[in-house]
């Protein structure tokens, strides 16, 4: 759901998405792939997102995504961390069932 | 398989047309994963199945059909928690079950799975009629007039694949209870149907219109008072038809037809229907003795036998066990035959998920049911389970049969009964999270001493203004607001589903979650203070007003 | 384009359709185009000369067209074609021809496949339309 999104001071924006096939949550990564981890994600300038989602938007259905939007993030040590709670939650998984918290190595690919 | 109990027993006829349901749906979801489908297009198409895209994978909403289940199809619903979800399915407040970690992919296998126990997922989203509700004690509650649900059977076939009415402005729910108690909350549906004896022995059907929660709560009102059983169909298909073509395409918030009853009035919207119903040909849409009859006999009724002593075997054993005569005092309710009672089974034990239910758990139901319930069981709209038919000399093993699968809790229509939508936990279009502010409550209120001291007392919880948890029926409601990133909790009083049915008012400035739940505290510790013998919450905010409760509330904030 | 038949009947060929507006002006009209929001009740006066009424479907999910068209059969018992155009689906043809369209018009390379085949998809409805259709024994059912 598009939602308008501010950009504070020092945070940036990372392209998120849903996969078509399993529903999985899904970031944007400086090569252009749909990665699972949001450590993976490319943080952006605002300037860039535009173009960028216009970009990744013409190939979504063979990409396999859909519902590409951004969100504001702020670079951590360990990746970028969402700001919003909602964001959070798509991130790093509900809050309510630790069980199924998303892991956070690096490298777990789409 | 045997005739089940309380539900309409599938012909042959009725699973060929499941399969072919479900042929259509695989090819739909073919044709969206080749891009000849749009996701435009094919989310409407995916919602008449059910299937919801969440905020971490698909969401399938099964239908439970008046809330009716036997034991097959309990079992599973634990089979698809075990090999298509995580292990747990959700139980909503329209009786349906959902489960959130689904892949599109699997969803025809999913659907066949639930054909086989004749369960689907027809038309639980999508702006559709949608499964229609009923009362979780039909059948079995000593209050009841009619058992509603071969009325409601007969409303889920005819609604099924309607031609006209598949593309509606908006969704379109109807409940129907046969009690002058109402338990579905006919006055918060668009159409609401209250049925009872008429003078020539049919049924006669109370019909309520327009109402509903979400961004604007409205309580339904009165279309008619006796709408003859012959008429019934005509007479939804004319206020339906109406509502099709005036209800307003241009602003899905505005889009309900509680809207339009709103901007006719209620007179007007009549002499709208009496026009449609002049113009009908009516004997297309007679509803026929025969008809009914004939939904009827496909309804098996359980052989209530009972042996001699079972009330007295039942009072000894409340005597001997003081744990489990308190969960009988709150969790039971009359049966309408003697030696039986109607059980509940709370899915609020103290800090889980309101509503949740492990597939293990989900099995244990299954068994239970078909050891002490005839292997029928219930859902309610207020995220319960009910056994219908229990023999109370047999109530004490069903009930030591929940408690070893941590389901004894005490609480039915206490405070730690709570109501709570998915939230910003599960949900896309939520503002805040309703689970851990359900789950601090119930830790709050855990000791039952105090619950039961409290007395009924009803919390309903929404993560946004869409109200799937009722906030504006709850005698205290929460909704979930958005404040800079932040979430917050806005408290209504005095809402209430019943017969009396009304729409809470907002207490006063939204609070973050901690001090939303101390705010609760001392509205509990105010009313009991202010409350007056044996009132309840509702009477004592009826007799005090509001004030002392806003006083209470923000006094340290 | 694409005169696609949801029945028995073929579609006809009729002179290019006026707007409702227009009806009144043109006293030889005999085809009509209707928008979703448009009353039927308004073509009563016309019954007489109208042979076609194609109601256009801004987009599949604004369902008023369904109700346009068995207000047609039903109230006013018109017996002419009636013809959908615009953005409908295959998906949909089963609900269009038990609302009593005859015909659909669809654009140049659609997979005339797919309506066929929901037009064959079941054997039983659950409630009466406005076609001909054989009550069955149980409930609201018919056979199709
Ligand atoms: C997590 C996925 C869910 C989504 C996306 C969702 C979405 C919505 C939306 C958008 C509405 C408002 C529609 C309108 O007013 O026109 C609504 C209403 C409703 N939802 Fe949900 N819902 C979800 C889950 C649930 C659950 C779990 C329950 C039961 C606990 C539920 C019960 C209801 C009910 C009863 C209403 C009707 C309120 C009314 O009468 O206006 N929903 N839902
Ligand atoms: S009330 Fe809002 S947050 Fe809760 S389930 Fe409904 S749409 Fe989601």
């Amino acid at each position: 759901m598009k939602r308008a999104v501010r950009v504070g001071a020092g945070e940036g924006l990372v392209i998120t998405a849903n996969r078509l096939l399993d529903g999985a949550i899904v970031w944007l990564s400086a090569d252009h792939t749909w990665q699972t981890a949001i450590q993976r994600a490319e943080v952006l300038v605002p300037e860039a997102v535009v173009e960028r989602i216009e970009g990744v938007q013409s190939r979504a259905q063979a990409d396999g995504v859909v519902g590409i939007y951004e969100i504001a993030v702020r670079p951590e040590v360990g990746g970028p961390v969402p700001v919003t709670m909602r964001e959070r939650i798509r991130a790093f998984g509900p809050t309510v069932h630790p069980q199924f918290a998303y892991e956070q190595q690096e490298g777990a690919g789409a | 398989m045997t005739t089940a109990i309380g539900q309409y027993q599938y012909d042959q006829v009725d699973r060929d047309f499941l399969a072919a349901r479900i042929e259509e749906f695989s090819e739909q979801v073919a044709r969206r994963l080749d891009g000849s489908l749009t996701e435009d297009e094919f989310k409407p198409l995916r919602l008449m199945n059910g299937l919801y895209l969440q905020l971490h994978a698909y969401m399938l909403r099964v239908a439970v059909p008046y809330g009716t289940l036997n034991a097959a199809q309990v079992r599973a619903f634990a089979d698809v928690a075990r090999r298509y979800d995580r292990g747990y399915g959700h139980f909503t407040t329209r009786q349906n079950i959902q489960f959130n970690w689904i892949r599109l992919e699997d969803t025809p296998d999913i659907l066949r799975l639930l054909a086989d126990v004749d369960m689907h997922a027809l038309q639980t989203s999508g702006n559709c009629i949608r499964n229609v509700t009923s009362d979780e004690f039909a059948g079995a509650a000593a209050d009841e007039l009619v058992d509603p649900r071969v009325h409601a059977e007969i409303l889920r076939q005819w609604s099924t694949l309607h031609p006209e009415f598949t593309f509606l402005p908006r969704k379109f729910k109807i409940a129907i209870s046969g009690s002058p108690n109402d338990r579905v909350a006919a006055r918060f549906h668009d159409i609401g149907v209250i049925a009872r004896p008429g003078d020539d022995g049919r049924v006669v059907f109370q019909i309520f219109v327009g109402g509903g929660l979400g961004r604007t709560p409205i309580v339904g009102q009165e279309l008619y008072d006796s709408v003859p059983e012959e008429r019934l169909l005509a007479t939804l298909e004319a206020i339906i038809r109406v509502y099709n073509a005036h209800g307003r395409r241009d602003n899905i918030y505005k889009a309900r037809i509680k809207i339009l009853v709103q901007a006719l009035g209620i007179a007007a919207y009549r002499e709208e229907v009496e026009a449609e119903l002049a113009q009908m040909d009516i004997a297309r849409y007679r509803l026929s003795p025969e008809m009914v009859a004939s939904i009827e006999a496909r309804f098996a009724a359980p052989d209530l036998q009972v042996p001699a002593g079972a009330a007295d075997i039942l009072a000894e054993q409340r005597a001997r066990d003081w744990v489990f005569d308190r969960w009988v005092r709150s969790n039971t309710h009359a049966h309408r035959s003697e030696g039986h009672i109607i059980a509940v089974v709370s899915l609020k034990t103290p800090g889980e998920i309101p509503g949740d239910v492990t597939a293990d758990q989900l099995d244990r139901l299954a068994g239970l049911s078909e050891r002490f319930a005839y292997g029928e069981l219930r859902t309610t709209h207020l995220q319960n389970v009910v056994f219908g038919h229990v023999r109370q000399d047999q109530l004490y093993d069903l009930w030591r049969g929940l408690v070893e699968v941590g389901l004894g809790a005490p609480n039915v229509g206490l405070i730690g009964d709570i109501v709570a939508c998915p939230g910003l936990d599960y949900c896309a279009l939520a503002n805040a999270r309703s689970i851990p502010i359900a789950q601090k409550l119930g830790a709050r209120f855990a000791d039952m001493t105090l619950q039961e001291q409290i007395g009924a007392l009803q919390i309903n919880i929404s993560g946004c203004i869409n109200a799937c948890g009722h906030h504006h029926a709850g005698h205290i409601g929460l909704l979930g607001v958005d404040k800079r990133g932040e979430e917050f909790f806005q408290m209504t009083l005095g809402g209430r589903a019943d017969d009396q049915a009304a729409v809470g008012k907002i207490l006063g400035p939204a609070l973050p979650e901690d001090d939303t739940v101390d705010a609760i505290a001392r509205i509990v510790d105010r009313y009991l203070q202010e409350r007056s013998g044996k009132e309840s919450f509702l009477e004592t905010l009826k007799r005090v007003g509001e004030a002392p409760f806003k006083e209470a509330a923000y006094d340290t904030v | 384009m694409t005169l696609f038949n949801l029945g028995a009947r073929e579609a006809g060929q009729y002179a290019e359709p006026v707007t409702l507006a227009d009806l009144a002006e043109q006293g030889e009209a005999c085809s009509v185009v209707l928008e979703s929001g448009d009353d039927v009740a308004a073509l009563k006066p016309y019954l007489n000369r109208l042979e076609l009424v194609v109601l256009r479907f801004p987009i599949f999910r604004d369902g008023r067209g369904f109700t346009q068209a068995r207000e047609l059969r039903e109230y006013l018992r018109y017996s002419g074609e009636i013809r959908v155009e615009g953005h409908v689906l295959p998906d949909q043809a089963d609900f269009l021809k038990r609302c009593g369209v005859e015909s659909v018009v669809l654009p140049e390379g659609s997979d005339v496949g797919r309506w066929e085949r929901q037009l064959k998809r079941y054997s039983v409805s659950f409630q009466r339309s406005v076609l001909p259709e054989k009550a069955l024994d149980v409930g609201t059912r018919v056979a199709r």
